[in-house]
Protein backbone atom coordinates (compact mmCIF):
# COMPACT_ATOMS: atom_id res chain seq x y z
CA UNK A 1 0.00 0.00 0.00
CA UNK A 2 1.63 3.28 -0.80
CA UNK A 3 1.66 6.03 1.90
CA UNK A 4 1.58 9.42 1.39
CA UNK A 5 4.09 11.96 2.26
CA UNK A 6 3.71 14.99 4.52
CA UNK A 7 4.55 16.81 1.31
CA UNK A 8 1.24 15.25 -0.30
CA UNK A 9 -1.15 15.97 2.14
CA UNK A 10 0.06 19.43 2.52
CA UNK A 11 -1.66 19.94 -0.60
CA UNK A 12 -4.85 17.81 0.56
CA UNK A 13 -4.66 19.97 3.97
CA UNK A 14 -4.97 23.38 2.25
CA UNK A 15 -7.13 22.40 -1.49
CA UNK A 16 -9.91 21.32 0.21
CA UNK A 17 -10.46 17.91 -1.53
CA UNK A 18 -13.81 16.56 -2.53
CA UNK A 19 -14.19 13.55 -0.42
CA UNK A 20 -14.02 11.14 -3.57
CA UNK A 21 -10.31 12.03 -4.35
CA UNK A 22 -8.23 8.80 -3.94
CA UNK A 23 -5.83 11.26 -1.29
CA UNK A 24 -8.70 11.70 0.76
CA UNK A 25 -10.21 7.88 0.52
CA UNK A 26 -7.14 6.38 1.79
CA UNK A 27 -6.49 8.67 4.40
CA UNK A 28 -9.73 7.90 5.75
CA UNK A 29 -8.82 4.29 5.07
CA UNK A 30 -5.16 4.00 6.47
CA UNK A 31 -4.45 4.73 10.25
CA UNK A 32 -0.74 5.60 9.88
CA UNK A 33 -1.69 8.13 7.09
CA UNK A 34 -4.22 9.11 8.78
CA UNK A 35 -2.42 9.79 12.28
CA UNK A 36 0.10 11.59 9.91
CA UNK A 37 -2.27 13.80 8.15
CA UNK A 38 -3.65 14.40 12.21
CA UNK A 39 -0.24 15.54 13.01
CA UNK A 40 0.42 17.89 9.98
CA UNK A 41 -3.12 19.67 10.88
CA UNK A 42 -1.90 20.19 14.20
CA UNK A 43 1.26 21.59 13.26
CA UNK A 44 -0.52 23.96 10.66
CA UNK A 45 -2.63 24.63 12.81
CA UNK A 46 0.01 25.81 16.03
CA UNK A 47 2.09 27.82 12.95
CA UNK A 48 -0.88 29.80 11.97
CA UNK A 49 -2.01 30.31 15.87
CA UNK A 50 -2.20 34.20 15.48
CA UNK A 51 -1.62 36.00 18.82
CA UNK A 52 -4.81 38.26 18.11
CA UNK A 53 -5.23 37.83 22.23
CA UNK A 54 -3.93 41.41 23.27
CA UNK A 55 -4.54 43.20 26.49
CA UNK A 56 -7.79 44.89 26.91
CA UNK A 57 -5.78 48.42 26.74
CA UNK A 58 -5.06 47.36 23.16
CA UNK A 59 -8.11 47.36 22.26
CA UNK A 60 -9.00 50.16 24.33
CA UNK A 61 -6.27 52.63 22.60
CA UNK A 62 -6.63 51.21 19.12
CA UNK A 63 -10.76 52.15 19.69
CA UNK A 64 -10.07 55.53 20.76
CA UNK A 65 -7.50 56.45 17.81
CA UNK A 66 -10.32 54.96 15.52
CA UNK A 67 -13.52 57.47 17.52
CA UNK A 68 -10.69 60.26 17.29
CA UNK A 69 -9.97 59.87 13.60
CA UNK A 70 -13.89 59.41 13.19
CA UNK A 71 -14.35 62.41 15.08
CA UNK A 72 -11.55 64.24 13.28
CA UNK A 73 -13.07 63.14 9.80
CA UNK A 74 -17.04 64.41 11.06
CA UNK A 75 -15.91 67.71 12.43
CA UNK A 76 -14.43 68.34 8.67
CA UNK A 77 -16.82 66.89 6.81
CA UNK A 78 -19.18 69.35 8.94
CA UNK A 79 -17.11 71.73 8.36
CA UNK A 80 -17.19 70.88 4.43
CA UNK A 81 -20.14 71.47 4.29
CA UNK A 82 -20.91 74.48 6.23
CA UNK A 83 -18.10 75.91 3.91
CA UNK A 84 -19.99 74.65 0.61
CA UNK A 85 -23.54 75.96 2.25
CA UNK A 86 -21.96 79.28 2.80
CA UNK A 87 -20.03 79.88 -0.23
CA UNK A 88 -23.65 78.43 -2.21
CA UNK A 89 -25.48 81.60 0.32
CA UNK A 90 -22.84 84.18 -0.83
CA UNK A 91 -22.99 83.08 -4.79
CA UNK A 92 -27.23 83.28 -4.01
CA UNK A 93 -27.01 86.35 -2.64
CA UNK A 94 -24.34 87.99 -5.28
CA UNK A 95 -26.84 86.86 -7.86
CA UNK A 96 -30.23 88.38 -6.07
CA UNK A 97 -28.11 90.91 -5.93
CA UNK A 98 -27.02 92.02 -9.27
CA UNK A 99 -30.73 90.84 -10.44
CA UNK A 100 -32.28 93.63 -8.23
CA UNK A 101 -29.32 96.18 -9.22
CA UNK A 102 -29.42 95.30 -12.76
CA UNK A 103 -33.08 95.71 -12.59
CA UNK A 104 -32.94 99.16 -11.35
CA UNK A 105 -30.58 100.56 -13.36
CA UNK A 106 -31.81 98.98 -16.54
CA UNK A 107 -33.95 101.62 -18.18
CA UNK A 108 -30.26 103.89 -18.31
CA UNK A 109 -28.94 100.85 -19.78
CA UNK A 110 -31.12 100.38 -22.71
CA UNK A 111 -29.54 101.69 -25.64
CA UNK A 112 -30.96 103.88 -28.14
CA UNK A 113 -32.60 102.30 -31.35
CA UNK A 114 -29.62 101.80 -33.64
CA UNK A 115 -30.43 103.73 -37.24
CA UNK A 116 -29.69 101.61 -39.47
CA UNK A 117 -28.41 103.20 -43.14
CA UNK A 118 -31.11 102.33 -45.43
CA UNK A 119 -29.74 100.20 -47.97
CA UNK A 120 -29.32 101.47 -51.26
CA UNK A 121 -32.14 100.75 -53.23
CA UNK A 122 -31.93 99.16 -56.04
CA UNK A 123 -34.43 100.15 -58.89
CA UNK A 124 -36.78 96.88 -59.18
CA UNK A 125 -39.64 96.53 -60.93
CA UNK A 126 -41.83 97.37 -57.83
CA UNK A 127 -40.98 101.08 -58.69
CA UNK A 128 -42.21 101.47 -61.93
CA UNK A 129 -45.62 99.66 -60.22
CA UNK A 130 -48.22 102.44 -59.94
CA UNK A 131 -49.74 102.77 -56.22
CA UNK A 132 -53.00 101.44 -55.64
CA UNK A 133 -54.05 104.78 -54.70
CA UNK A 134 -53.05 107.56 -57.96
CA UNK A 135 -53.20 110.35 -55.93
CA UNK A 136 -50.29 109.08 -53.39
CA UNK A 137 -47.61 108.50 -56.22
CA UNK A 138 -45.01 110.55 -56.05
CA UNK A 139 -45.83 112.53 -59.16
CA UNK A 140 -49.05 113.75 -57.82
CA UNK A 141 -48.20 114.24 -54.42
CA UNK A 142 -47.38 117.85 -54.51
CA UNK A 143 -50.96 118.55 -55.65
CA UNK A 144 -52.54 116.84 -51.88
CA UNK A 145 -54.24 120.28 -51.03
CA UNK A 146 -56.14 120.39 -54.81
CA UNK A 147 -56.67 116.18 -53.64
CA UNK A 148 -58.23 117.66 -50.32
CA UNK A 149 -60.07 119.78 -51.80
CA UNK A 150 -61.55 118.50 -54.66
CA UNK A 151 -62.35 115.36 -51.71
CA UNK A 152 -64.06 117.94 -49.70
CA UNK A 153 -65.78 119.41 -52.75
CA UNK A 154 -66.71 116.34 -53.41
CA UNK A 155 -68.03 114.95 -49.70
CA UNK A 156 -69.68 118.16 -49.06
CA UNK A 157 -71.60 118.56 -52.52
CA UNK A 158 -72.45 115.08 -53.63
CA UNK A 159 -75.54 117.03 -55.26
CA UNK A 160 -73.21 119.84 -57.32
CA UNK A 161 -71.18 116.75 -58.43
CA UNK A 162 -74.75 115.04 -59.20
CA UNK A 163 -75.44 118.72 -61.05
CA UNK B 1 -32.06 34.99 25.39
CA UNK B 2 -34.56 36.73 23.03
CA UNK B 3 -34.29 39.68 25.54
CA UNK B 4 -30.80 39.52 25.60
CA UNK B 5 -30.92 39.54 21.62
CA UNK B 6 -33.85 42.14 21.50
CA UNK B 7 -30.97 44.69 23.12
CA UNK B 8 -28.28 43.90 21.26
CA UNK B 9 -28.65 46.23 18.54
CA UNK B 10 -27.85 45.00 14.65
CA UNK B 11 -25.46 46.04 12.32
CA UNK B 12 -27.98 47.31 9.93
CA UNK B 13 -29.09 49.47 12.78
CA UNK B 14 -25.84 50.85 14.13
CA UNK B 15 -25.37 51.67 10.49
CA UNK B 16 -28.42 54.10 9.99
CA UNK B 17 -27.65 55.66 13.77
CA UNK B 18 -24.29 56.03 12.61
CA UNK B 19 -25.54 57.86 9.33
CA UNK B 20 -27.96 59.64 11.59
CA UNK B 21 -25.02 61.27 13.43
CA UNK B 22 -24.71 59.33 16.36
CA UNK B 23 -20.87 58.66 16.54
CA UNK B 24 -21.58 56.31 19.50
CA UNK B 25 -23.21 54.03 17.15
CA UNK B 26 -20.16 53.54 15.42
CA UNK B 27 -18.32 53.00 18.45
CA UNK B 28 -20.45 49.84 19.34
CA UNK B 29 -18.92 48.74 15.43
CA UNK B 30 -15.62 49.30 15.90
CA UNK B 31 -16.10 47.37 19.31
CA UNK B 32 -17.95 44.72 17.82
CA UNK B 33 -15.28 43.86 14.93
CA UNK B 34 -12.12 45.65 15.93
CA UNK B 35 -10.15 42.46 17.01
CA UNK B 36 -11.36 40.61 13.65
CA UNK B 37 -10.43 43.01 11.45
CA UNK B 38 -7.20 43.10 13.57
CA UNK B 39 -6.84 39.54 12.67
CA UNK B 40 -7.47 39.55 9.19
CA UNK B 41 -4.90 42.21 9.00
CA UNK B 42 -2.18 40.50 11.05
CA UNK B 43 -2.80 37.14 9.17
CA UNK B 44 -1.52 38.82 5.94
CA UNK B 45 1.18 41.81 6.98
CA UNK B 46 2.18 39.44 9.78
CA UNK B 47 3.25 42.63 11.60
CA UNK B 48 1.68 44.11 15.17
CA UNK B 49 2.36 47.89 13.92
CA UNK B 50 0.82 47.82 10.21
CA UNK B 51 -1.97 45.38 11.47
CA UNK B 52 -3.23 48.03 14.03
CA UNK B 53 -2.46 50.91 11.33
CA UNK B 54 -4.69 48.84 9.19
CA UNK B 55 -7.25 47.95 11.18
CA UNK B 56 -7.79 51.97 12.17
CA UNK B 57 -7.18 52.69 8.54
CA UNK B 58 -10.20 50.40 7.85
CA UNK B 59 -12.79 51.54 10.16
CA UNK B 60 -12.00 55.05 9.16
CA UNK B 61 -12.49 54.10 5.36
CA UNK B 62 -15.89 52.66 6.31
CA UNK B 63 -16.88 55.24 8.53
CA UNK B 64 -16.37 58.02 5.61
CA UNK B 65 -18.17 55.30 2.95
CA UNK B 66 -20.49 54.38 4.99
CA UNK B 67 -22.97 56.00 3.11
CA UNK B 68 -21.78 54.03 -0.12
CA UNK B 69 -22.58 50.77 1.86
CA UNK B 70 -25.66 49.44 0.25
CA UNK B 71 -25.98 46.67 2.80
CA UNK B 72 -25.67 43.95 -0.39
CA UNK B 73 -23.07 42.04 2.05
CA UNK B 74 -22.77 41.68 5.35
CA UNK B 75 -21.15 44.63 7.29
CA UNK B 76 -17.94 42.21 8.26
CA UNK B 77 -17.73 40.88 4.88
CA UNK B 78 -17.52 44.74 3.58
CA UNK B 79 -14.73 45.61 6.43
CA UNK B 80 -13.17 42.51 5.97
CA UNK B 81 -12.69 43.48 2.45
CA UNK B 82 -11.31 46.66 3.07
CA UNK B 83 -8.83 45.80 5.91
CA UNK B 84 -7.79 42.85 2.66
CA UNK B 85 -7.15 45.98 -0.05
CA UNK B 86 -5.03 48.03 2.39
CA UNK B 87 -3.49 44.65 3.51
CA UNK B 88 -2.21 44.20 0.01
CA UNK B 89 -1.46 47.69 -0.56
CA UNK B 90 1.02 47.32 2.51
CA UNK B 91 2.24 44.06 1.27
CA UNK B 92 2.92 45.48 -2.12
CA UNK B 93 4.32 48.65 -0.85
CA UNK B 94 6.73 46.41 1.22
CA UNK B 95 7.84 44.43 -1.92
CA UNK B 96 8.06 48.08 -3.29
CA UNK B 97 10.98 48.88 -0.78
CA UNK B 98 12.28 45.50 -0.77
CA UNK B 99 13.39 46.28 -4.15
CA UNK B 100 15.55 49.16 -2.92
CA UNK B 101 17.02 46.66 0.46
CA UNK B 102 19.73 44.40 0.07
CA UNK B 103 17.44 41.77 1.99
CA UNK B 104 15.71 39.14 0.24
CA UNK B 105 11.95 40.43 0.58
CA UNK B 106 11.88 42.49 3.13
CA UNK B 107 9.32 40.68 5.47
CA UNK B 108 9.73 40.70 9.02
CA UNK B 109 11.69 38.11 10.75
CA UNK B 110 9.41 37.95 13.50
CA UNK B 111 8.07 34.97 12.89
CA UNK B 112 5.45 34.53 16.17
CA UNK B 113 6.26 31.01 18.19
CA UNK B 114 3.60 28.30 17.55
CA UNK B 115 0.76 27.77 20.14
CA UNK B 116 2.45 24.58 21.79
CA UNK B 117 3.04 24.24 25.74
CA UNK B 118 3.91 20.86 25.28
CA UNK B 119 7.46 20.22 26.35
CA UNK B 120 7.77 18.24 23.64
CA UNK B 121 11.27 19.22 21.45
CA UNK B 122 10.90 17.05 18.87
CA UNK B 123 7.78 18.38 17.77
CA UNK B 124 9.14 21.91 18.23
CA UNK B 125 11.98 21.66 16.13
CA UNK B 126 9.70 19.72 13.40
CA UNK B 127 7.14 22.92 13.50
CA UNK B 128 9.88 25.35 13.65
CA UNK B 129 11.28 23.80 10.59
CA UNK B 130 7.75 23.62 8.91
CA UNK B 131 7.71 26.87 9.66
CA UNK B 132 11.02 27.74 8.28
CA UNK B 133 9.89 26.03 4.95
CA UNK B 134 7.00 28.05 4.78
CA UNK B 135 8.36 31.25 5.32
CA UNK B 136 11.09 30.61 2.99
CA UNK B 137 8.17 29.18 0.21
CA UNK B 138 5.91 32.92 1.04
CA UNK B 139 8.58 35.26 0.04
CA UNK B 140 8.50 33.66 -3.33
CA UNK B 141 4.96 34.21 -3.67
CA UNK B 142 3.28 36.61 -5.75
CA UNK B 143 1.57 39.62 -3.66
CA UNK B 144 -2.03 37.74 -4.69
CA UNK B 145 -0.54 34.30 -3.96
CA UNK B 146 0.44 35.01 -0.42
CA UNK B 147 -2.62 37.29 0.40
CA UNK B 148 -5.11 33.87 -0.54
CA UNK B 149 -2.52 31.47 1.01
CA UNK B 150 -2.19 33.68 4.11
CA UNK B 151 -5.82 33.82 4.56
CA UNK B 152 -6.00 30.07 3.71
CA UNK B 153 -3.49 29.50 6.36
CA UNK B 154 -3.65 31.68 8.83
CA UNK B 155 -7.18 32.75 8.89
CA UNK B 156 -8.59 29.47 7.57
CA UNK B 157 -10.97 30.60 5.12
CA UNK B 158 -12.28 28.65 2.76
CA UNK B 159 -11.67 28.92 -0.91
CA UNK B 160 -15.46 30.21 -1.76
CA UNK B 161 -14.86 32.56 1.28
CA UNK B 162 -11.81 33.85 -0.01
CA UNK B 163 -13.14 34.32 -3.32
CA UNK B 164 -16.17 36.24 -2.04
CA UNK B 165 -13.27 38.10 -0.23
CA UNK B 166 -11.50 39.09 -2.98
CA UNK B 167 -14.02 38.97 -5.74
CA UNK B 168 -12.00 36.57 -7.41
CA UNK B 169 -13.93 33.22 -9.20
CA UNK B 170 -13.31 30.15 -6.81
CA UNK B 171 -10.88 28.31 -9.88
CA UNK B 172 -8.65 31.09 -9.67
CA UNK B 173 -7.81 31.53 -6.05
CA UNK B 174 -7.69 27.48 -6.42
CA UNK B 175 -4.87 28.16 -9.20
CA UNK B 176 -3.11 30.69 -7.49
CA UNK B 177 -3.40 28.62 -4.04
CA UNK B 178 -2.33 25.30 -6.15
CA UNK B 179 0.49 27.02 -6.91
CA UNK B 180 1.34 28.20 -3.64
CA UNK B 181 1.51 25.23 -1.90
CA UNK B 182 3.63 23.78 -5.02
CA UNK B 183 6.32 26.12 -3.91
CA UNK B 184 6.25 25.32 0.02
CA UNK B 185 6.46 21.84 -1.19
CA UNK B 186 9.56 22.33 -3.08
CA UNK B 187 10.74 23.74 0.12
CA UNK B 188 9.72 21.06 1.89
CA UNK B 189 10.84 18.33 0.10
CA UNK B 190 14.69 20.00 0.91
CA UNK B 191 13.53 19.79 4.25
CA UNK B 192 12.56 15.87 4.12
CA UNK B 193 15.06 14.76 3.12
CA UNK B 194 18.07 17.20 5.61
CA UNK B 195 15.84 15.31 8.22
CA UNK B 196 15.63 11.69 7.16
CA UNK B 197 19.31 11.84 6.27
CA UNK B 198 20.57 11.78 9.62
CA UNK B 199 18.30 9.03 10.01
CA UNK B 200 19.93 6.81 6.85
CA UNK B 201 22.80 7.12 8.90
CA UNK B 202 22.30 5.37 11.30
CA UNK B 203 20.87 2.77 9.61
Amino acid sequence: MKHFSEADLLETYYMQPSEATPIIAHVNDCNECQERYRRLSQKLRDIAACPSEKPATFWTRQRLMIMRAVDNAREQSGRTVRTARVAAAALLAFLLGGAVVYKSVEPALKTPAVIVAPAPQVASNDDLKVPSDPWQSDELKDFGSVVQWESWVEASSPTGSSL
Amino acid sequence: MTQINATVPSDAELIARTLGGDGGAFGILVDRFQRKIYRVAFAIVRNDVEADTITQDTFIQAYTHLAKFQGRSEFETWLTRIAINRSRDSLRRRRFVSLFRSDEDGEPEGWIEPVDDRPDPEREIMARQLRTAIERAERKLSTQQKLIFRLRHYEDRSLEEIAVLLGLRSGTVRAHLFRAIHKIRQELAEWVTAREEPSNETL
